[in-house]
């Protein structure tokens, strides 16, 4: 039995759990950007910026989820073992969880980041510098999350 | 001389060399004058335009290219400012008449509302043959009205025979869940009782009955709905007449502009009978060229003297570190005890863009569009440095594709393999060594990692500077110094570990030594030994923080990879279809939809982190920040800008 159920698993949980915390995130920033623009429409850009800053946990989501594809056999590389497999779900909870749940947090910062932004335009780069220090911990799990799946393949499970 | 006082200004005004200074109260023997009733006609009449020009926009929206924002001001020479005072008042009168078809608009339209629920209050009565208003006929009593529920001809009948005496006819017109409105005869003799019974039914009159026909009293309505309709174009048309003034009122808008600002200067002017005073700041190198505007405009005298410490920055780069000022300034302009960071920030801001964004066909591109936008468009200073920036950006992007093998990401490697069908890899295609994102991910972590060492190590070093210039020896030593030299330590300590055995030796003394020293001196403003030596003790705690900033750069990595696997996962998408007709126009799309996404998330990713890593990892060191921007008066108008005449 081989493991290249697991590693699916593992590509999903990488994608899915990341990507609701950046959907969430960006959600609630849209949403208040929206107020904004309704107002002013002439910070569009500003706006946009700060909304997009959640985003980012999705992606670092989606390209554990994509390497995992490439390593286990489903777009290339070679099917797993069942332990790799395993070693594959254990390697994507990282980013997954991480991404998660700093997703939502980075999505509170960036509503109240852009409430900042709407009273005074000045304080935009301090808004999207404060926004960005919770961003660390998603690049964390993702480095983590990252470095195991490319040495999964090279370890004897 | 006081008589000379517009013309100075004016001079000044397009010199844009001063900044003038605002002191609360005037000196002794001074006074001031005030200005504020002409500029609350300047406000009145800049309020007048933009509402007309408003108004213009949503009549006659103006045709735009997407990249008009790029776009310079209009040049014009210095005699037209002339012309744009004189025609200033037909301008106003313009503006005047357009907000006068404007309300005359909105009035129609407010009228044609009205109109529409007569129309729809007279609509159930469309075929009945007297007026609403009808009373009674000698012998008939008539009951013209609604009832508010649903009746048919049996119902009605049926609720009207609940007085079995009553003799009465009718006729429904309409009929719906909520309304009925009907006519009702009975004779003139059991009125009264007729009138009790449509009462127990909720029998109402007609609001507004008129003594016409309603047939009639319809088509009279809709005549007059399209005469309002009319109105309503001609107005419009009208106000589209005056289309061709846009131009001519924004310049006039600019226009009062400029001057209501030279007014806000002469009431902040220090005035005797005949002399004023004005107190300004001018950057050193401007003060030649400044004093021959002066004495050329008028008889003056110009006086130079030490700024003091609240005056504000000017920043004053090479070209290649100009376009990253905005960065800094975004940020905080430099206090008087900063060093201008503006140098080591371009460097870094251009090579840490470069490393994430990190791909040679982006930074092409990025350098291409910026080039065309520069060239084609002559944006204004500002907008010129911001496209600069990303220019220098896009260089050393595409410094950092080529080194990770990324065009495109592996498009070339793909679109190989698609035509020839034989395998090849990105370090294959190039002729120099890559490194290669996801293989080599560690590498570039350990990379990212030391490029991040040295950025801080910059960023104290200026502090050390900064510190000996304010002669602080002890804080530049020991606070700074002793943290350099440990940080230096571990890394010649780290760089030891995978090469020779040495450097692990010679790490851990520099690193042991700096740790003692650190012991020994951070504890020195506390009191006794014990408080002293915990309070050195306690210093080597901020190693942590270090260790967060330098894991910090891991972004390097992480947003590098990012662009890769996504151009990746567009390229590979985009081959799907096969090499076939249908295969290649779908490959097209793709790849231009996909590679446009992510270049606009990428892009947008690296320029954020990268300015995150100088403002909270290397400014943190050592920048302060918190001065005032120098913002000299100037023609700050958005429509045209005056050319620089020489004569002067």
């Amino acid at each position: 039995m081989n493991g290249i159920v697991f590693a699916i698993l593992a590509a999903s949980i990488a994608t899915v759990l990341s990507g609701i915390g950046s959907a969430k995130g960006v959600g609630g920033a849209a949403q208040t950007a929206m107020g904004v623009l309704s107002e002013d429409s002439s910070m569009f850009g500003k706006m946009l910026v700060l909304t997009l800053l959640p985003g980012t946990q999705g992606l670092y989501g989606f390209i554990v989820g994509f390497l995992i594809m490439i390593n286990c056999g489903v777009l290339g590389g070679e099917v797993p073992t069942l332990m790799q497999g395993l070693g594959y779900v254990a390697a994507s909870l990282a980013i997954g969880f991480g991404g998660m749940i700093s997703g939502f947090a980075q999505g509170k910062a960036s509503v109240a980041g852009i409430s900042m932004c709407a009273k005074d335009e000045s304080n935009f780069s301090k808004a999207m510098v404060s926004i960005t220090l919770v961003e660390i911990y998603a690049l964390l799990a993702f480095i983590v999350s990252l470095l195991m799946v490319i040495s999964i393949p090279g370890i004897k499970m | 001389m006081k008589k000379d006082r517009k013309r100075i200004l004016e001079h000044l005004q397009n010199s844009s060399l001063v900044q003038i200074r605002h002191n609360e109260l005037p000196e002794e023997g001074f006074s001031r004058s005030d200005t504020a009733a002409q500029l609350q006609q300047f406000d009145r009449n800049t309020g007048l335009m933009k509402q007309a020009l408003k108004i213009l926009d949503k009549t006659v929206p103006e045709k735009k290219g997407l990249l008009a924002s790029f776009k310079g001001r209009r040049e014009i020479e210095p005699e037209d400012i002339g012309k744009i005072a004189s025609a200033s008042p037909k301008v106003v009168g313009i503006c005047n008449k357009i907000i006068d078809l404007e309300k005359q608009r909105a009035d129609t339209a407010a009228e044609r509302i009205r109109l529409k629920t007569l129309l729809a209050q007279l609509e159930p009565w469309k075929s009945l043959d007297i007026p609403l208003n009808t009373s009674d006929t000698a012998t008939t009593a008539v009951f013209i009205g609604t009832f508010p529920k649903m009746f048919d001809d049996v119902s009605l009948s049926e609720a009207l025979a609940q007085d079995e005496d009553l003799v009465f006819n009718y006729e429904i017109f309409f009929s719906s869940s909520v309304l009925t409105c009907a006519v009702i005869y009975v004779p003139k003799t059991q009125r009264e009782q007729a009138e009790n019974i449509l009462r127990t039914l909720g029998f109402t009159r007609p609001l507004n009955p008129t003594s016409k026909i309603p047939s009639e009293k319809i088509k009279r309505l809709e005549k007059k709905d399209n005469e309002l309709v009319k109105k309503i174009s001609e107005a419009t048309v009208n106000i589209q007449k005056y289309a061709k003034y846009r131009m001519s009122i924004s310049d006039t808008l600019d226009y009062y502009n400029l001057r209501a600002d030279k007014y806000r200067v002469i009431s902040e002017l220090d005035q005797s009978r005949n002399t004023f005073i004005l107190y300004g700041y001018v950057p050193e190198e401007d003060e030649k060229e400044l004093e021959a505007i002066c004495l050329k405009a008028a008889d003056c005298i110009v006086e130079f003297t030490d700024a003091g410490d609240d005056a504000p920055v000017k920043l004053k780069n090479n070209k290649f570190a100009e376009p990253a000022e905005s960065i800094v300034t975004m940020y905080s302009p430099p206090s008087k005890y900063d060093i201008d960071p503006t140098p080591i920030l371009a460097f870094f801001f251009y090579f840490f863009f470069g490393m994430m964004f990190s791909d040679a066909g982006y930074g092409l591109l990025l350098v291409i569009a910026t080039t065309i936008g520069i060239c084609v468009f002559k944006p204004d200073k500002q907008m010129r440095n911001n496209l600069k920036l990303f220019q220098y950006c896009g260089v050393a992007t595409i410094f950092w594709g080529l080194v990770f093998g990324s065009i495109f990401g592996d498009a070339p490697a793909v679109f190989y393999k698609m035509f020839t069908g034989n395998e090849i890899t990105m370090a294959q295609l190039l002729p120099w060594p890559t490194l290669d994102t996801q293989k080599d991910a560690l590498t570039i972590m350990i990379l990212s990692i030391a490029l991040g060492l040295v950025h801080i190590l910059v960023g104290m070093g200026c502090k050390f500077y900064v510190c000996i210039r304010q002669k602080k020896y002890a804080e530049a030593f020991f606070d700074t110094g002793l943290w350099m030299t440990m940080l230096i330590g571990f890394a010649i300590l780290a760089a030891g570990l995978a090469t020779l055995p040495v450097l692990i030796t010679i790490g851990e003394i520099i690193a042991i030594a700096s740790a003692a020293g650190l012991v020994l001196t951070q504890g020195r403003g506390k009191k006794g030994i014990f408080g002293k030596l915990i309070g050195g003790v306690a210093s080597l705690y901020d190693i942590t923080s270090y260790i967060s900033d330098l894991l910090s750069y891991s972004r390097l990595l992480a947003l590098g990879l990012t662009t890769g696997v996504m151009a990746q996962v567009f390229n590979m998408l985009s081959t799907l279809m096969g090499t076939n007709v249908i295969g290649i126009i779908f490959m097209i799309v793709i790849f231009i939809a996909g590679h446009a996404i992510t270049i606009g998330l990428n892009a947008l990713g690296s320029y954020v982190h990268t300015m995150r890593l100088q403002y909270v990892e290397m400014f943190s060191k050592f920048y302060e920040g918190g001065g005032k921007k120098f913002e000299p008066f100037s023609v700050n108008s958005k429509n045209f800008k005056i050319k620089k005449s020489d004569k002067n």
